[in-house]
């Protein structure tokens, strides 16, 4: 394999995102989620590349520029950049644009224990690819920049190696005038485990796909997610876990505050291929409007071809328990405080899986900022 | 009955496998072969129909011409030629029939092989039967006594002819000639169905019931139904369809509509039992069925039950608008699907009207190679205050090699509504199993038997004289996926 497998990609990158041009809400998993009426294939090929910055690099951990020149990418640069997870039109069209980014491995049986942290800003498309190999572990707190001009698109690799283990933190502020789209891969060998949570504080239209395979026994995929959402901000969670081997288990929990105009989104597909015994899934969504004219729009999908599994979703939106908001207020709690105090406190169990402790404040501050602004119009 | 006397008749009737499969030889008129302006002209012009009608279906045939097949669903067949079917088949005898007496005795031998109580002697107290033989009503039963309490049961051409004024004012109201490829294709062709009138404040003296049977080979069947409650009504009806065994698949494009006004009530319950198929999956009927039901009025209700064994594809998605404030809209569900059979089924609730709230429970079951899917959908529109919702879906697998999944949309855009979902996948349990193994029960019997708990809390919602044969039909289906 040399580099120009990398560039036979892009080229087939670019194929596909011409052929099947903007996605819609004619398509079913656009629905919620009208790119094309806001953005054109031409915007999307001319907004450049988005900048990265990684504040500093852990022992052990190794760093490629993909800016650099492809003939310098080492093997396995070559081996995964644009092969991981499905091929959706936008993740294609950050590596038909994007001319850089960033890919980082993590040799072998390498523990990393603080935070690595990655930041992300500026307009255009950019691509991450991140490979852990066997037995090694990773914390990366991904956070990105509000400045993301008209569109930041964004493409994500991550490729763990059997017994590998990566905690992942995105935090993406508000960014009421930009169109942000991510779009996650990930593979898990045997024993890996993905760990993420996802914040979003909304965007004009703001979507982060993922597509996670557990290809071997137990491998594990935990995914959370907090969105507060005011103003017109709109949010889109979409995430398709496929349980390609028996043994494997994932499990969602996603919790979300619609304030003002805002429009919260939650599509997660959960598939269990032919012959995945003994998988074990469930998922989690729920929406608090708090804004009369706010809307949420849950999806949760389950797509099952094996029977001796364990899969259970539930879905529910509404406004905070009157009874509760009854109890505070009668021990005195002014009726504003009160519901900030519910609202936290639905939103504490999804917070609560980010295991490192700076991480979590972080997106505290960041959730406690956001819900002055969701709630401003608290009836 | 006990439970364990039950399941002994559902073991028993396991040998039957589809008993409904016969064909009866029964000299038929068919419209020419294909779809054209000639053959919709044709129907109108059999059922002698007013200027209108065939206005209105010519309209539908022209957008329908247009249209594409929808793809959405999780399903697999053959593409479908459209201009390679019957699109009106009628038992030459039965045209003109004024009483049951004049109808071909052919016929009727064919419905009491089924079981259905047309001639009156037989009748079981209270069930009056409007009975559909390919494309025409051959009979209603009960009109007279129906007809003392003011309510209209009828085929729907002899409304078009009749009540003519109402037809027109509630036909496609509730799914307009354009709504999909199939209702639209429906709308154009439809050759006979059933028409219900529940006057106001009344409520109708007997349950009632349509029995669809398609017997010509090569004929689709396009029956409507209509049925309106007026305000204070209440009106239960039933459905009931088979087919006979063929190779060929089988086109069913139906649509329902049902119009409740102010404080009406409408259950309407179907027991589907299509021919599915063989064991390899040849031949079968496919089901592509539009219902819906407008709940217009102020604190109407309109409930669906139904138990979906049949056809070799199931695409129906009975739903409720909940339009009037304090309305109320059910959706109950058994889909079983088993061999090569495809279920893509479910409701969509659709709450406009203030204080509004619907209840969906789905139970699927797929075993052998079958693809059971649940697809709904609850929206929440921002003038529906105090809206309430509640989900439940379960899924129930029979065997590794069948699938089952489930497609729900919530989407909410008022904040004083609440919206509940759960769902849940699972096989039966090794412990059930064994328990009811360790007492004696073939496993058979005990598939039967925990499948039936299983479904309960819908088959409790059926009138009496369906939840029986729905309690058999669901041993029935199963049959031979064990083992």
């Amino acid at each position: 394999m040399n580099a120009a497998a990398i560039e036979t990609r892009r080229s087939e990158a670019l194929d596909n995102f011409h052929t099947r041009g903007m996605p819609h809400r004619r398509f079913e998993h656009w629905r919620y989620s009208d790119l094309r009426a806001i953005l054109d294939a031409g915007q999307v090929a001319q907004s450049g590349t988005a900048k990265w910055q990684v504040e500093s690099v852990p022992d052990g951990v190794e760093l490629f520029d993909l800016a650099a020149p492809a003939e310098q990418a080492p093997e396995w640069v070559v081996r995964y950049l644009g092969t991981v997870g499905n091929r959706p039109t936008m993740k294609e069209a950050s590596l038909a644009f994007a001319d850089g980014g960033v890919a980082l491995r993590v040799t072998r049986g390498r523990k990393s224990a603080a935070p690595m942290r990655l930041q992300i800003s500026s307009t255009g498309n950019v691509r991450l690819l991140l490979v852990l190999e066997d037995d090694a572990s990773l914390t990366l707190m991904e956070t990105h920049a509000s400045d993301a001009g008209l569109l930041r698109n964004v493409g994500v690799e991550i490729v763990l190696g059997s017994g590998a283990s990566l905690s992942h933190v995105r935090l993406a502020p508000s960014a009421p005038k930009s169109i942000t789209v991510e779009h996650i891969g990930v593979t898990e060998a045997r024993g890996a485990c993905y760990r993420a949570h996802f914040a979003n504080f909304g965007s004009r239209l703001s979507r982060t796909e993922l597509h996670i395979l557990l290809q071997d026994v137990g491998a594990e995929a935990h995914l959370s997610g907090v969105m507060v959402l005011g103003g017109e901000g709109h949010a889109d969670v979409t995430s398709h876990i496929e349980h390609v081997s028996g043994g494997t288990r994932s499990t969602q929990l996603f919790k979300k505050v619609a304030g003002g105009k805002s429009r919260a989104v939650y599509q997660g597909k959960i598939t269990v291929r032919e012959g995945a015994n003994g998988s074990d899934s469930w998922q989690t969504a729920k929406a608090l409007l708090v804004g009369d004219r706010a809307e949420a729009d849950l999806k949760p999908e389950l797509i099952i071809f094996a029977d001796d599994v364990k899969c259970a979703h539930g879905a529910a939106v509404g406004d905070l328990d009157p009874e509760s908001l009854f109890y505070l207020r009668s021990r005195g709690i002014p009726e504003r405080e009160a519901r900030r105090l519910l609202v936290r406190a639905f939103l504490e169990e999804a917070v609560e899986p980010i295991e490192d402790g700076g991480l979590r404040a972080a997106v505290w501050r960041e959730v406690e900022e956001a819900l002055s602004r969701a709630m401003v119009i608290v009836r | 009955m006990s439970a364990a006397a039950d399941t002994k008749d559902q073991v028993a009737a396991l040998g039957e496998k589809y008993k409904y499969g016969f064909v009866t030889d029964i000299e038929m008129e068919r419209a020419p072969k294909g779809l054209t302006e000639e053959v919709v002209r044709f129907i109108s012009a059999k059922k002698g129909e007013p200027d209108w009608m065939l206005d209105w279906r010519f309209a539908a045939y022209r957008r329908w011409r247009e249209m594409t097949e929808p793809t959405w669903g999780r399903l697999h067949y053959p593409k479908i030629d459209y201009d390679d079917a019957y699109y009106y088949a009628a038992p030459k005898s039965a045209e003109k029939a004024k009483s049951l007496d004049e109808i071909d005795p052919k016929l009727l031998e064919t419905y009491s092989k089924l079981g259905i109580p047309l001639s009156e002697q037989k009748l079981l107290a209270g069930v009056a039967v409007d009975a559909v033989f390919d494309s025409v009503s051959v009979a209603t039963t009960f009109k007279e006594k129906l007809n003392e309490a003011g309510v209209i049961f009828c085929p729907i051409s002899e409304a078009i002819r009749d009540h003519s004024d109402m037809v027109r004012k509630y036909l496609g109201s509730v799914v307009p000639v354009s709504d999909n490829f199939f209702a639209t294709l429906n709308s154009a062709v439809f050759s006979d169905g059933t028409f219900v009138y529940v006057p106001k404040g009344v409520r109708c003296p007997m349950e009632l019931s349509t029995y669809f049977r398609i017997n010509a080979s090569n004929t689709g069947q396009f029956e409507r139904t209509l049925i309106i409650a007026d305000e204070g009504s209440y009106v239960s009806y039933l459905e009931g369809c088979t087919a006979p065994m063929r190779d060929e698949n089988q086109l069913h494009a139906a649509v329902v509509e049902l119009v409740a006004l102010e404080g009406a009530e409408i259950k309407y319950s179907t027991v589907q039992n299509w021919y599915p198929g063989d064991e390899n999956g040849k031949g079968g009927i496919y089901n592509f069925v539009t219902k819906r039901g407008d709940c217009r009025g102020a604190r109407s209700k309109i409930s669906w039950t139904q138990v979906e064994t049949g056809s070799a594809i199931t695409w129906k998605y009975p739903s409720c608008i909940l339009r009037g404030d304090d309305t109320v809209g059910e959706f109950y569900s058994i889909a079983i699907a088993n061999h090569y059979q495809q279920a893509d089924t479910g409701t969509k609730m659709i709450h406009l009207g203030k204080n509004t709230r619907s209840r969906i429970v789905s139970k699927g079951i797929s075993a052998g190679k079958a693809q059971n899917t649940y697809r709904g959908l609850v929206s929440v529109h921002p003038k529906a205050v105090n809206a309430r919702n509640h989900t439940r879906c379960d899924s129930l697998l029979i065997g590794g090699k069948c699938g089952a999944h489930t497609v729900p949309y919530v989407e909410s855009r008022n904040p004083t509504a609440r919206v509940e979902h759960e769902a849940t996948t699972s096989k039966i349990a090794d412990d059930q199993l064994f328990y009811c193994l360790q007492r004696g029960i073939s496993a058979e019997e005990a598939v039967a038997l925990i499948v039936n708990g299983f479904c309960k809390e819908v088959l409790q919602q059926l009138p009496m004289e369906f939840a029986v044969e729905a309690q058999k039909l669901v041993g029935i289906s199963l049959e031979g996926s064990v083992g």
